[in-house]
């Protein structure tokens, strides 16, 4: 092996991927279950559940690792002897499959063992030492061998990260999607799928839901041509132009910013009341607008890295700031446009500490994000939780692929955000 | 008349200036009229008259009751006419103190127009002395979408911020000097300044308040700690992984966590604070996978709680840095990169000597904003715990997990703590002030804002 080389392989690693390979292997030989369940190896434990003949239909998990991993043996020994790129991919997927299978076993053990009359109540803390070195050795020759194949490892990472990161996502799914009222249910899939709970969210005279959307549908609209007038003029006026008081200003700004925003909003209550705003959904497009100026910052960077040239040469030609603003700045600044636009809407359906205290009790005025958290509430969760979840189905699509789709505009103003 | 080539400043312009200029600082806009602008003048005359009418008629009775903040309670008073007892409308303290707070921000706004009438009357005569033109009232209006832009596009900003941020701010920033707790609550009862009482309560004594405040303190920057650094590094990493060679379909892996930015974070908050109640899907899950034999307090026990925000917080937040550390990370020059693979260095020491310390230098004014971010993160412990696991050793409605911010609001909404929640909101400007001060210190981009032109 030590003078071998083939290209598009790095047998670097080779030994190590067949040490722990062997290894995993061992595993299925050494004890598998707990002491009290007599500490039999991962092979005894696939027999005597196929003797049994009944037992978990996931219990093929089971001899599928084990299997799986005999077989990884035996490909092993032979890319030993006869090294060859095929060989080694193949070797690969038998493994990564073995690795899957080992890993389901985490999950799955509990139920194999007990429904085939192996243990009483299994606990991941019993298993035997079979059962974790079989894990730890199938990760470790995985590693490996996506080495010798160079295939980046991230992969192993980021299929793993994926699916912690989608699984409360395919939960918010799974619940809306569900038959079965209730919050507390004991199983991850639902046993009936349906659609009802969209239909209720539209036709229950309890829940007005689609007013609430609609609310917050002329809240964000209107958020976003407003703030995003504002933070631009803001932005254009502070990056392009000097006056006196320019700088303090900007301080002023600063310094407001630094108290925390809701502090100052039970004050703002009782000046809207006096206004006679409350309780409208006018108040808070007005009050989101009026405080559209302080997150200028991100537009400022971005204009800031606009060349001055070309506004003095449009000032030789004889233009305004004005026109300098609207013919020039804006149209070079789409990017910080959409993301300026696009963080207005989202922020329009998940504000939600302001429009509780603005709105009360009128639910007609209500936005989404006060009406559904009103459906969370302790006494009302059980009864409502897959419409909640519904709900959020429905508010979280459209802006998941809204976001997707502007994705690289968000990034390009979140990286100006930071400029050095 | 002689003649000086320099502008007077706001001294010199009364010390030196004719009649009309120092009669000007009594009647606004004079000086103006005097050298040729007489609608601009007028309007100065008319605002000045405005504010003094405001003034002498309501604007003194505001500002006087604001020393006392209301004399007389509610409550029954003889009413000697027809001689029985009958209940009286006090003064209402709150009113008086939200009044008084628009009066004084009236008299600010005047105090800034008499400034600068003064010095546009003072601008004036400079260039009527000096023979330049001197603007028509049209000619001004003009002047708006031109050299004096500012005026046109910073007034809406302005008065938005003035009347829906700075004078709440102010009125919330009085009320921590008075006893505006739940104990007195207009219209029933008047409240009273304080000075700094709600300050030594707080921070000093040996009360209830002041066990509660450290803690929720030290709770609030560990939090910003941890929550900070374990999304900065997680992100990081993240990305470095999706960016780095050999890795095919990015965007598909981009997306994925991307997924969780896109939902508005009370949804996926509220919805993973469900997942993790005690009969919730985790605990289901966990105990039909034989994790463990009994269901785990993940948001009702103190230090499993502060820990469960803690990642969530990490699954929420960690997308964001892998976004915005993608676009930084293309900056980084790939001959860096190549060099340093010729020169025999490993992926680890490559992050250590060349991708960190990039990104360090790059993202520190981030890092520290995100840090104060994450100190007032609301949203983040609201959601997921309310604050809870709640403690008999804290003030009543705090909890194990609330962060300054999170009691603050609690303090107002649930309590009625008025002066409390204000005193916290000051002292949480300290500790952001702090921070960015440092900042400023680090960060070039701030100092000079020409420096990247």
């Amino acid at each position: 092996m030590k003078n071998k080389t083939v290209i598009g392989l790095k047998l670097d690693h080779f030994l190590k991927a067949l040490v722990a390979v062997i290894l995993s292997f061992i595993a299925l030989l050494i004890p598998f279950t707990s002491k009290e369940a007599g500490s039999k190896n991962l092979i005894g434990t696939s027999i005597s559940l196929l003797s049994a003949g009944h037992g978990a239909a996931v219990s093929f998990f089971l001899y599928l690792a084990a299997v799986l991993t005999i077989a990884s043996l035996v490909i092993g020994v032979t890319a030993y002897f006869r090294t060859s790129v095929k060989i080694v991919r193949a070797w690969m997927l038998v493994q990564i499959f073995a690795t899957f299978f080992w890993t389901t076993l985490l999950f799955a053990a509990k139920v194999i063992l007990e429904e085939g009359g192996i243990e009483d109540s299994f606990l991941l803390k019993s298993a035997g030492p079979g059962f974790w070195v079989g894990l730890a050795a199938s990760y470790v020759s995985l590693v490996f061998i996506m080495k010798v194949a160079e295939v980046n490892t991230g992969y192993i990472v980021l299929s793993i990260l994926g699916v912690i990161w989608m699984f409360p996502i395919l939960w918010i799914v799974l619940t809306a999607l569900r038959a079965e009222q209730g919050y507390y249910v004991g199983y991850f899939f639902p046993k009936n799928l349906t659609l009802k709970n969209f239909y209720d969210l539209f036709h229950n005279s309890a829940v007005p839901f689609g007013k609430w959307w609609l609310n917050t549908m002329i809240v964000a609209v209107c958020g976003c041509v407003l703030n995003t007038l504002i933070v631009l003029g803001t932005a254009f006026i502070l990056s392009r132009t000097r006056f006196t008081g320019r700088k303090a200003f900007m301080n002023i700004l600063m310094i407001i910013g630094m108290f925390p925003g809701f502090m100052s909003m039970v004050a703002l209550y009782n000046i809207l009341k006096g206004l006679g705003l409350n309780q409208s959904i006018g108040a808070l497009i007005v009050v989101g607008a009026a405080g559209a100026a302080m997150g200028y910052h991100i537009t400022k960077g971005y204009f800031d890295t606009i060349p001055k040239a070309i506004d003095e040469a449009a000032i030789i030609d004889g233009a305004s700031r004005f026109q300098i603003f609207t013919k020039i700045t804006i149209p070079l600044s789409k990017s910080i446009i959409v993301y300026q636009v696009l963080g207005t809407f989202l922020g329009a359906w998940s504000d939600y500490i302001f429009p509780r205290l603005l709105f009360g009790d009128r639910q007609s005025s209500y936005t989404v994000a006060v009406g559904l958290f009103w459906m969370t509430d302790f006494r009302r969760i059980d009864s409502y939780y897959t419409q909640f979840a519904a709900g959020a189905v429905i508010i979280a699509l459209p802006i998941v692929i809204l976001f997707i789709w502007l994705q690289r505009f968000y990034v390009e103003g979140l990286s100006g955000s930071v400029k050095g | 008349m002689d003649r000086e080539y320099k502008r007077r400043n706001f001294i010199t312009t009364f010390t030196k200036g004719d009649i009309f200029s120092k009669l000007s600082y009594v009647f606004c806009g004079l000086a103006n009229i005097r050298y040729g602008q007489v609608v601009k003048g007028l309007m100065f005359l008319l605002l000045e008259v405005c504010y003094f009418v405001f003034l002498f008629t309501t604007g003194v009775n505001l500002l006087r009751n604001l020393a006392t903040l209301g004399e007389h309670e509610q409550g029954m008073a003889f009413n000697e006419a027809l001689g029985i007892y009958e209940m009286q409308a006090g003064d209402n303290s709150m009113i008086i103190l939200l009044t008084g707070v628009v009066a004084i921000v009236v008299t600010i706004c005047f105090v800034a127009i008499w400034l600068f009438s003064i010095s546009s009357g003072e601008n004036a005569r400079f260039n009527h002395d000096h023979g330049h033109h001197v603007n028509t009232f049209l000619q001004d209006v003009r002047s708006l979408t031109n050299e004096n832009i500012h005026f046109l596009l910073l007034a809406i900003p302005v008065v938005g911020l003035l009347i829906f941020t700075f004078t709440p701010l102010i009125y919330m920033i009085l009320m921590a000097f008075t006893n505006y707790d739940n104990e007195h609550q207009p219209p029933g009862h008047l409240f009273d300044w304080v000075q700094l009482d709600n300050f030594r309560t707080l921070l000093l004594s040996s009360d209830k308040l002041s066990q509660t405040f450290w803690p929720v303190l030290g709770w609030t920057f560990i939090w910003g700690i941890f929550a900070t650094f374990s999304c900065y590094f997680g992100g990081m990493i993240l990305a470095m992984i999706i960016n780095s060679k050999g890795i095919k379909i990015k965007k598909f892996w981009r997306t994925i966590f991307v997924v969780t930015m896109g939902i508005p974070s009370f949804i996926s908050l509220k919805v993973v604070g469900t997942m993790l109640g005690e009969k919730g899907i985790f605990n289901v899950l966990i105990q039909k996978w034989g994790w463990t034999a009994s269901a785990v307090p993940f948001l009702t026990q103190a230090s499993f709680a502060r820990v469960s925000v803690i990642l969530v917080n990490f699954w929420i937040g960690v997308p964001v840095t892998m976004l915005m550390v993608s676009g930084i990370l293309m900056n980084i020059p790939a001959e860096l990169y190549e060099s340093a693979r010729i020169d025999g260095a490993g992926p680890f020491v490559i992050f250590r000597k060349i991708t960190f310390p990039y990104m360090l230098f790059v993202t520190t004014p981030y890092l520290i904003s995100n840090l104060i971010g994450n100190f007032n993160n609301f949203s983040a412990i609201y959601f997921l715990t309310g604050g809870g696991p709640m403690t008999l050793d804290y003030y009543k409605g705090a909890g194990k997990t609330d962060l300054l911010v999170t009691w603050l609001y609690k303090l107002t909404a649930d309590t009625n703590d008025y002066n409390l929640a204000a005193t916290i909101g000051i002292l949480i400007f300290i500790i952001s002030a702090t921070f960015t001060l440092i900042t400023f210190q680090r960060s070039g981009s701030m100092k000079n804002e020409e420096g990247f032109q």
